[in-house]
């Protein structure tokens, strides 16, 4: 609703700034000149905000559950789901155009959310009725601030201007919580015994480390409506650090106690925006603030 | 502008480094040991640190041949990740803790399943039976060090003693002393179902006080009782009696002199003495010593006690099982007797301590039983770092 409304009010101003702009007339020619040096630069600064898919990458594997002798190989590796779950951002974007480039600083704040899974099977090899299948579920939910340095080349200068874009970004972890749903069947009640617990929910931010960078790539595409400028952008961000607090792995108690224990990781994330700038710099004259 | 930005960069870059780190995973972690048989059974009797910074664990394990218990050695890294196991065939049962430690070797007595005879077992730090030597005697019971010998308490079922034995890491038998139940079957039943498991589990002990005398915590004279003696006089020194098998002690440690900490259970209720005096002649009655009550924990809880250095001071660690089904960690100061912290652990499953060791890089080690789905028994290590500890000492 919030985001309706920004989008909704930026498009008003933009048809006011049209409207007095057509008012204004009659430049010399010595004056554009100034003006065509002044349009090389500009600054803006806006809201976006959209949605995130993350991948989490696995490095070195944890379990707290250890298998003995003749153990199935693989039972105790979680299962990643990558870009199954949706995300949400807001992102406040400041941005310096000049000559075609242009330099942006995008503090974001981001809610990420990521699942793995484990599956545990015993059975008994002298009476097959007798076996327990346990699937644990694990939703993680992670919220960042993130600090990106970005650097966008327009590809065109006409009024939809698609951009690439490239840069670096520093993460700050805000809070995480963990959710573990567990559902079973038993086949050793008598009958085939289906079930699931109530999910658990944990506070995870203590498994987190505090801090993860990452380099993104991507592209989009600005239209020029009045003087403001619609936008809209697709990055994918690749972590570069581990984002799993290894002197807290086995830290909480709730997690250990049901088997859990955090794999190295680093995440990665499709990051979808879009939003409205404004410019910084405007003229008094009747001609568009709009960069060239 | 220009130089700052590059040390901007290398900074933000360095905060989040966050590499793999070997010594945290070592200092601290959790791990439950699974079998994915359904009717597998698995439960620990004792865990030692072995010289390469891994843990070797005594176990038992439910036979299908036998009334008794089976034998499970299992030997684990310094991460706590199982290395191997060894389910010790079912001719051999009743193993008894703890690990004995002898010139850098492990040692268990156990019995035969056939004639019940004593065994000493010589165990490999990698988890391997070395070598058996048989001891005579019936149903071990608990065993202790002397020096480089062995204390071993058993019951002579045919004569219906107590029986406490010094033996050699040979196995030969240097000293016996067997001291009488009473008479009747009534007295031996509670021993038969420690040893079936059918029952409670006795806290049976057996060791050397700070005086030089030797103790043993069982059965003389109808009640579960802490009897000193030096192995010469065929009446005890000094006895303090139990209530039958309803009260006595769960476990005592042999400090400096007659000085002990003790914990001991009456009729479900249990009582933390962290310094205990404890009078080794004449007789005297374990309900006169008072103590902590601690109703969080089940009735006659097993308590296990370990001295241990944390952040510089002298520190008693009493380990025990909650109603709540976590293991929880009572902490005192060794020198005053106060209460100092406390520390619980588990959560979801249950959990069940059998013993703890102080480990060398100065963290403890604390292994017990959890229930894996709620059903499956099996053995898990809570492996606490040093600074864990410290903080759960009060600042």
């Amino acid at each position: 609703m919030i985001r309706t409304s920004t989008v909704l009010l930026a498009i008003l101003i933009s048809f006011q700034l049209h409207a007095q702009n057509k008012k204004k007339s009659n430049y010399t020619q010595s004056s554009t000149k100034k003006q065509d040096a002044f349009l090389q630069k500009q600054w803006w600064i806006g809201l976006k905000g959209g949605v995130n898919f993350t991948q989490a990458l696995p490095g070195q594997r944890y379990s707290v559950l250890s298998g003995t002798t003749n153990y199935p190989l693989g039972q105790l590796e979680k299962q990643y789901e990558g870009f199954s779950k949706t995300g949400s951002q807001a992102t406040l974007e400041i941005t310096f155009y000049m000559k075609g480039f242009s330099f942006s600083f995008q503090p974001t704040y981001r809610h990420s959310r990521f699942r793995y899974s484990n599956q545990f099977e015993w059975t008994d090899t002298e009476n097959s009725a007798n076996s327990l299948l346990l699937n644990y579920k694990q939703e993680n939910k992670v919220d960042y601030v993130d600090l990106p340095l970005i650097v966008k080349y327009d590809l065109t200068k006409t009024k939809l201007r698609p951009y690439v874009q490239a840069g670096a970004f520093y993460s700050m972890l805000i809070n995480a919580t963990k959710s573990v749903a567990v559902e079973g069947v038993d086949y050793a009640s008598g009958g085939i015994n289906q079930f699931s617990n109530e999910p658990l929910i944990v506070g995870a931010t203590d498994l987190y480390h505090n801090s993860y960078w990452g380099i993104l790539f991507g592209g989009g595409a600005d239209y020029n409506l009045g003087n403001v400028r619609l936008v809209m952008d697709v990055s994918y961000r690749i972590g570069m650090s581990n984002v799993t607090n290894t002197s807290n792995r086995f830290s909480n108690d709730r997690l250990s106690g049901i088997g859990d224990a955090m794999d190295d990781m680093k995440l990665n994330n499709i990051v979808i925006s879009a939003g409205c700038l404004f410019p910084m710099r405007f003229l008094g004259t009747g001609f568009k603030t709009l960069d060239r | 502008m220009k130089r700052l930005l590059p040390i901007l960069i290398a900074g933000l870059v360095l905060a989040c480094a966050n590499d793999p780190d070997p010594a945290a995973d070592k200092a601290q972690f959790v791990r439950i040991y699974d079998n994915t048989r359904f009717n597998a059974s698995y439960f620990p009797i004792d865990i030692r640190q072995t010289t390469d910074g891994g843990y070797l664990i005594l176990g038992g394990r439910r036979l299908s041949t036998s009334n008794f218990t089976g034998i499970y050695l299992m030997k684990v890294d310094e991460f706590g990740k199982f290395i191997s196991d060894v389910e010790v065939p079912d001719a051999m049962v009743n193993p008894v803790g703890p690990l004995l430690e002898s010139n850098g070797k492990f040692y268990f007595f156990c019995m035969t399943s056939v004639g019940l005879q004593t065994q000493l077992q010589e165990v490999d730090p990698s988890g391997a039976i070395a070598n058996t030597i048989n001891i005579g005697g019936t149903y071990p019971m608990a065993a202790g060090t002397d020096n480089s010998n062995f204390l071993l308490l058993s019951y002579d079922i045919a004569n219906k003693k107590s029986q406490v034995s010094i033996i050699g890491s040979n196995g030969s038998v240097q000293k016996t002393k067997g001291f009488n139940i009473g008479a009747g079957d009534a007295v031996e039943e509670p021993i038969i179902n420690h040893f079936l498991r059918t029952g409670k589990q006795l806290p049976f002990q057996v060791g050397k006080a700070g005086s030089g005398q030797y103790f043993f915590n069982g059965f003389y004279n109808y009640t579960l009782s802490l009897v000193f003696t030096d192995l010469n006089a065929d009446n005890p020194l000094g006895v303090v009696q139990g209530q039958q098998d309803k009260g006595g002690f769960s476990q005592v440690l042999p400090l400096e002199g007659n000085a002990f900490a003790a914990a001991r259970f009456n009729f479900g209720d249990n009582y933390i003495l962290p310094n205990l005096s404890i009078n080794s002649s004449g007789v005297s009655s374990i309900t006169d010593l008072g103590g902590n009550n601690f109703p969080e924990l089940v009735n006659d809880a097993p308590i296990r006690i370990l001295k241990t250095t944390i952040s510089s001071k002298e520190v008693l660690i009493f380990a025990s099982n909650t109603r709540s089904r976590t293991i929880a960690l009572f902490f005192y100061d060794k020198v005053s007797g106060a209460f100092v912290g406390s520390h619980y652990l588990g959560f979801s499953n249950p959990f069940e301590v059998t013993n703890l060791v102080a480990t060398v890089d100065g963290g403890v080690s604390v292994c017990g039983t959890t229930y894996v789905a709620g059903r499956f028994p099996r053995i898990c290590i809570f492996k606490l770092s040093k600074e864990t500890l410290s903080g759960s000492l009060q600042k």
